[in-house]
């Protein structure tokens, strides 16, 4: 706490909110060494199996790890004005170690960690108390997180989702300048996980507040997450945008990290068709069709992906068909698999992914940079409902 | 009850309720201390805090009574600051029953602060709460039914303390004569009459004490409240 005075440096105008990362901590049969600054702009995701170190880089950057050698520091907002401050969170050459109660960082465990000898109300208090230079307003987070009617419940009669949300709700009322998320739906039914994670997203934008989203759930953090973190054994494997990622995920051929496919996020042309179909804009010609609904109403942008297994190819345009989706493009790359050949195809700037069988394959016989057509049913187009 | 009496239920008493104040003051680092401890010497610690309840009180009050004598050194500092003799003074007894009744209450704390874990102590530093903020707000109150345990433990058991009060105290009227040497004193004068009033009302009020302790630890009257609170008494 002395120390944090003369850690604090301005920093030149322009940049934009940073974490800088260069730090290693060992176990016995562990180690995670990780070198990256990670810009703080909406919600980054942090993926990988289990066991990959996405818990102790969070913990790392909580405090709560403290056996680690390196340096942390936070570049975020300040408080009187709004020009951007970096803080030093640890620094091993120096012996510096920030307390995780000075870092202003706020992390959501897996199981929410409620005080269980405080209400609801009281949990969320917990948090107001002890929060300097409050700006947010109490009833406003409540709202957010739609806890009115549970202020007064002990907190241990309350289902798995409501505990997470009143965990978020008092994370964010401690006003981190960034909030960690460490599996916070991995305990809950898919229901809540829905509503959890459009809290998420709804919360980051009001409040532009960072976040570090782990899981090992892919599904999850595509459906809230810009940018991906993958991590494996310790160490940085991807790091950009999250299609980009998800597309380079593609060639490790993994099963048990990613189901292979082509990850999008497009313009709606058209809610409905008229026939409950949708349309997205793929490109100055060509368009998606997907299965229409009420939530896409409220967004001018779609996030979906479409399973390499789910899209097939032709050599010629097919017309009598029943599928709606038929895309034109230049095949860019073959791998081949045992049995599966991995297809990367553009379509315009997009690259699309396919698999087919090794039998299609000889039967089709096709080449690098051969023309195709894509085609792929309305409903093979996967969304995530917001 | 007669006046002799009365006054060394006083003694008992004030003897006891300071006993017991003094063993929260130190025994609660030393549980967190020991709870937290991950060091191998943490056995060594805990056998010196147990030893206690299986040495016998004449063995403990033998050595303290060397220890409070003039000659030596513990005995000699006291009678440098206070310029009053340690042994066979009311100081001496209460520190023997702090030293005979430290594993009761160490024992039950130190199980609830294991028991309590480091996760909601983690949750409430991100919360901006520091170490004594978190002991006051988040421990102390989920770990009360454990204070409460060790509180009345200690008492109880100070109440009941003979050997080591007998060698270090005596028995001098006022000073170090509590209950349990006049019951002695008028088992030997044969005045059993007076003997049995005292043995009842011990008898009595400990098992009142401890059916309290036992109702307060009820998991039933627990399980809304608090979560992580240690249930059984040793």
């Amino acid at each position: 706490m002395m120390m944090s005075n003369a850690k604090l440096n301005k920093v030149p105008a322009g940049d934009c909110p940073q974490l800088d990362i260069n730090i290693r901590v060992s176990y016995q049969q562990f180690e995670l060494a990780i070198n990256l600054p990670i810009p703080l702009k909406g919600i980054t995701g942090i993926f990988g199996h289990s066991a990959s170190g996405k818990s102790t880089l969070l913990r790392a950057i909580a405090g709560l790890e403290k056996t680690l050698i390196g340096d942390i520091t936070l570049t975020s907002d300040g408080v009187a004005d709004k020009a951007l401050v970096s803080k030093t969170l640890v620094n091993s050459e120096q012996g510096y170690y920030l307390k995780p109660e000075a870092r202003q960082i706020g992390l959501v465990f897996q199981n929410s960690r409620l005080f269980g000898h405080l209400s609801v109300l009281g949990n969320l208090e917990f948090s107001v108390k002890r929060c300097k230079n409050r700006q947010l307003d109490l009833n406003e987070v409540i709202e957010l997180t739609e806890l009115t009617t549970l202020l007064e419940h002990q907190v241990n009669q309350l289902s798995g989702g409501q505990q997470q949300r009143v965990a978020l709700a008092r994370a964010i009322l401690a006003e981190p300048k960034l909030l960690l998320l460490d599996e916070p739906l991995s305990a809950l039914d898919q229901h809540s996980k829905t509503q959890l994670l459009k809290m998420m997203l709804n919360i980051q934008k009001k409040l532009n507040l960072p976040m570090l989203y782990v899981s090992h759930s892919l599904d999850e953090l595509q459906q809230v997450c810009d940018t991906l973190l993958v991590l494996a054994k310790g160490k940085v494997v991807n790091f950009g945008n999250i299609h980009q990622i998800i597309h380079q995920l593609n060639n490790f051929d993994d099963p048990t990290l990613i189901h292979q496919q082509t990850s999008l996020s497009l313009p709606i042309k058209q809610f409905n068709n008229g026939h409950g179909l949708a349309v997205l804009a793929l490109n100055a010609e060509q368009d998606i069709y997907l299965t229409s609904d009420k939530a896409f109403e409220n967004q001018t942008q779609l996030r979906c992906f479409i399973l390499a297994s789910d899209i097939s190819i032709a050599l010629t345009e097919p017309s009598n068909s029943s599928i709606v989706n038929h895309l034109f493009g230049t095949i860019k790359q073959i791998s081949h698999r045992k049995n599966k050949v991995l297809l990367t195809i553009n379509c315009g700037s997009q690259e699309f992914f396919v698999t087919i069988s090794a039998f299609s394959q000889q039967k089709l016989s096709l080449n690098s940079r051969q023309q195709v057509y894509l085609q792929f049913k309305a409903s093979a187009v996967r969304t995530f409902i917001h | 009850m007669i006046n002799s009496d009365l006054q060394a239920l006083v003694t008992t008493l004030e003897m006891a309720a300071l006993t017991t104040l003094i063993l929260l003051i130190i025994g609660t680092p030393l549980a967190w201390y020991l709870a937290k401890m991950t060091s191998r010497f943490k056995v060594i610690i805990e056998a010196v805090v147990a030893l206690p309840l299986v040495l016998p009180p004449t063995v403990l009050g033998f050595y303290l009574l060397i220890a409070f004598s003039p000659e030596y050194l513990p005995g000699q500092l006291w009678q440098q600051t206070t310029g009053q003799q340690l042994a066979f003074s009311f100081s001496a007894i209460v520190i023997g029953s702090v030293l005979y009744s430290l594993p009761f209450v160490v024992q039950p704390l130190q199980k609830a602060f294991e028991q309590l874990g480091d996760s909601l102590l983690e949750a409430g530093a991100l919360l901006g709460a520091g170490p004594i903020d978190r002991f006051f707000s988040i421990v102390l109150p989920l770990t009360k039914a454990s204070f409460i345990t060790a509180a009345s433990l200690g008492f109880a058991h100070t109440v009941g303390e003979f050997g080591v009060i007998l060698m270090i105290g005596g028995n001098i009227p006022g000073e170090t004569r509590v209950l349990s040497i006049a019951l002695f004193d008028h088992v030997e004068a044969f005045d059993y009459a007076r003997a049995h009033l005292l043995a009842i009302s011990l008898l009595i009020g400990s098992m009142v004490l401890l059916a309290a302790i036992y109702w307060l630890n009820l998991p039933k009257r627990n399980n809304n409240k608090n979560l992580n609170q240690v249930r059984s008494i040793k």
